[in-house]
């Protein structure tokens, strides 16, 4: 254990620095860090590391079954080379590696909530990495709460950890690399999808190709292959769909959609949508940080430096001395994981040379950053956001928690609730299970539709720490209070004269 | 809806709902409940709809169940243990006609 060198010397620090998220940006960092004979602990949600990408990796090329080869040659080469990393992760001593553990609460000042199973508390370092990674861009359209709706990425999931392939009529629908990826990786587990509806055009291809770099060619390649090998194996693909639209009552039966004006139906057991990925800021809005509006990939992202560094956006007087968190990886910005790896290093060693304990930054690292983000621009470009492109029709639910439709939130914001809190508190939208994270993008565009306000960065909810459920039972144990910052109340608190007033009432 | 890649192995019994299922170790609630083909882990307590699992990493709540007598659970992030009591969620509404009856 390191003891503290900062500003707080009453509290001992857990370690030099707390990873949150185990994906490949986390161990990255995590090893260099260990390897500087830093101490780490690696917080993470999984049972085991590697984060979505690598998700349940180790498992899967231990078993030597023959149809665990098989998963493993549809889920292709990019899948299997996090083997190392991981390795390497496991192998480091100074690394305490924490799996099952929810994050719940993240202070600037390097404090981090943290809960397993009915086990919470506090942990402290010098330095807190945020490295939770990504998730898909939530889009709501009718019927996108159907039981057999889901996301590409909870369906790669499923391939990778679940044991599970989709069976019967599938449709696949939206735009980005991931959804042409699991379409090759189904159909090589011999899934035929029954349909692709893309909303990407033919023309938004050929627009990106001024994008094209030397560097991001091969992830193009890759792609144009997923392609090629679809159109031969007969997938019916259309492209520049727009209004879908999940038909079925107690379940998807169909989905429906425009193309070249017409109207398609098409039964179905199961809708695999996808939209695109975006930074989680879940996190980093709880923590109060600094957010910012990438135009390009239509989504929020934290502000930082180049190096993670994020910037505190709370009022002057709940400001830390020091903001000491950094943010790597797709939680900061969307690159795969390749870019993430690059980062996660860079990050690492900025790190480093804070502590005065490395060179900084290498010129090679900095240059692998580049090079990985190099082919973005030319997927922003290629895949823009479609399911999302157009604001919901007053019927569809927004929030999935509070079942809260576009309508009744127009309603609200027409009627004056037109901030974010205000609406939050006026119609829960938000304030359910999930705490906006399905939500929240859609609630901040209908805010900006009434006010005509468009290309702004739209508003957030004030994130507030639990942003995780946390059993009571495990707040009432909750180890590594500050006791500077901690005040018992007891029952002795209570004013005298209750008690005094109950005597009065007569004995029936 | 879905349908095992491999044979299980490692199999173990989780009860829904007081009934025997099999699951495999270190697989999530919400796999193993898919895999039993189950047409909704909870019913909303807002209107009573049915849901199943949608983003399967911990961002959409939708997985909801109760485990182990605690509700609310997120059944994609829970590994399942042995004789582990999983049952599924009939929303507030449902749960409030019975405490009226």
């Amino acid at each position: 254990m390191t003891q503290a060198t900062d500003m707080r010397p009453s509290v001992p620090m857990d370690a030099d620095i707390i990873i949150v998220g185990c994906g490949p940006a986390g161990m990255t960092a995590a090893i260099e860090l260990a390897e500087a004979n830093r101490s780490v602990i690696v917080l993470d949600m999984q049972p085991t590391p590697g984060g979505q990408i690598f998700r349940n990796l180790e498992d899967n090329i231990s078993q030597q079954s023959s149809d665990r080869q098989a998963l493993l040659a549809a889920l292709g080469p990019a899948y299997r080379a996090g083997a190392d990393l991981i390795r390497r992760f496991r192998a480091s001593s100074r690394i305490d590696y924490r799996p099952l553990t929810t994050v719940w609460e993240v202070r600037p000042d390097g404090t981090v909530g943290w809960l397993r199973g009915m086990d919470a508390g506090y942990l402290r370092a010098t330095t807190v990495i945020l490295a939770h990674g990504a998730m898909e861009r939530p889009v709501p359209f009718p019927g996108w709460t159907l039981p057999g709706v889901m996301t590409a990425g909870s369906v790669q999931t499923l391939l990778k950890a679940g044991n599970l392939k989709p069976t019967g009529n599938v449709v696949l629908a939206g735009t980005g690399p991931l959804l042409l990826l699991l379409a090759t990786q189904l159909h090589k587990l011999g899934v035929k999808p029954t349909l692709i509806a893309r909303t990407d055009r033919f023309s938004d291809g050929l627009r990106a190709m001024r994008y094209l770099r030397r560097n991001g060619l091969l992830p193009v390649v890759k792609g144009l292959g997923w392609l090629a090998q679809l159109k031969r194996s007969g997938v019916r693909m259309t492209s520049g769909v727009s209004d879908l639209a999940a038909e079925g009552e107690r379940k998807v039966e169909a989905v429906s959609f425009t193309v070249k004006g017409r109207r398609v139906r098409q039964p179905c057991d199961l809708l695999v949508v996808h939209d695109g990925i975006v930074p989680a800021i879940d996190i980093p809005n709880g923590a109060g940080l600094a957010l910012q509006w990438d135009q390009t990939n239509a989504s929020w992202r934290p502000r930082t430096t180049s190096d993670g560094l994020a910037s505190s956006a709370l009022p002057p007087d709940l400001q830390p001395e020091r903001c000491v968190v950094r943010i790597t990886g797709d939680a900061r910005r969307i690159g795969g994981a390749e870019a993430t790896i690059a980062h996660g290093r860079l990050t690492a060693q900025a790190i480093l040379a804070e502590l005065r304990k490395g060179d900084g930054i290498s010129s090679k690292s900095q240059q692998a950053v580049d090079r990985t983000l190099s082919v973005r621009p030319f997927l922003d470009a290629a895949f823009p956001p479609g399911l999302s492109a157009k604001l919901p029709d007053d019927n569809t639910i927004v929030c999935r928690c509070e079942e809260l439709t576009a309508g009744a939130l127009r309603e609200k914001i027409r009627a004056g609730f037109g901030n974010m809190d205000a609406l939050r508190g006026e119609t829960r939208c938000g304030m359910g299970p999930c705490q906006g994270r399905n939500c929240m993008i859609t609630a901040a565009r209908l805010i900006e539709e009434d006010r005509g306000a468009c290309g702004s960065t739209p508003p957030v909810f004030r994130g507030r720490p639990p942003i995780r459920p946390l059993p009571l039972g495990a707040l009432a144990g909750l180890t590594g209070l500050d006791p500077s910052a901690t005040e018992l109340l007891t029952l002795e608190d209570k004013p005298e004269h209750d008690v005094e007033a109950t005597s009065d009432v007569p004995a029936e | 809806m879905f349908s095992p890649i491999a044979p299980l192995t490692h199999s173990i019994t989780v009860y829904l709902d007081d009934q025997p299922i099999s699951a495999s170790k270190g697989e999530s609630v919400a796999a193993c409940l898919l895999r039993a083909g189950v047409p909704f882990n909870r019913l909303t307590p807002v209107s009573g709809a049915p849901r199943l699992p949608y983003c399967m990493i911990g961002q959409c709540f939708d997985c909801l169940v109760e485990i182990d007598g605690i509700g609310n659970q997120q059944a994609c992030l829970t590994i399942v243990r042995d004789r582990m009591r999983v049952r599924r969620q009939n929303g507030a509404a449902i749960a409030l006609e019975h405490s009226a009856q």
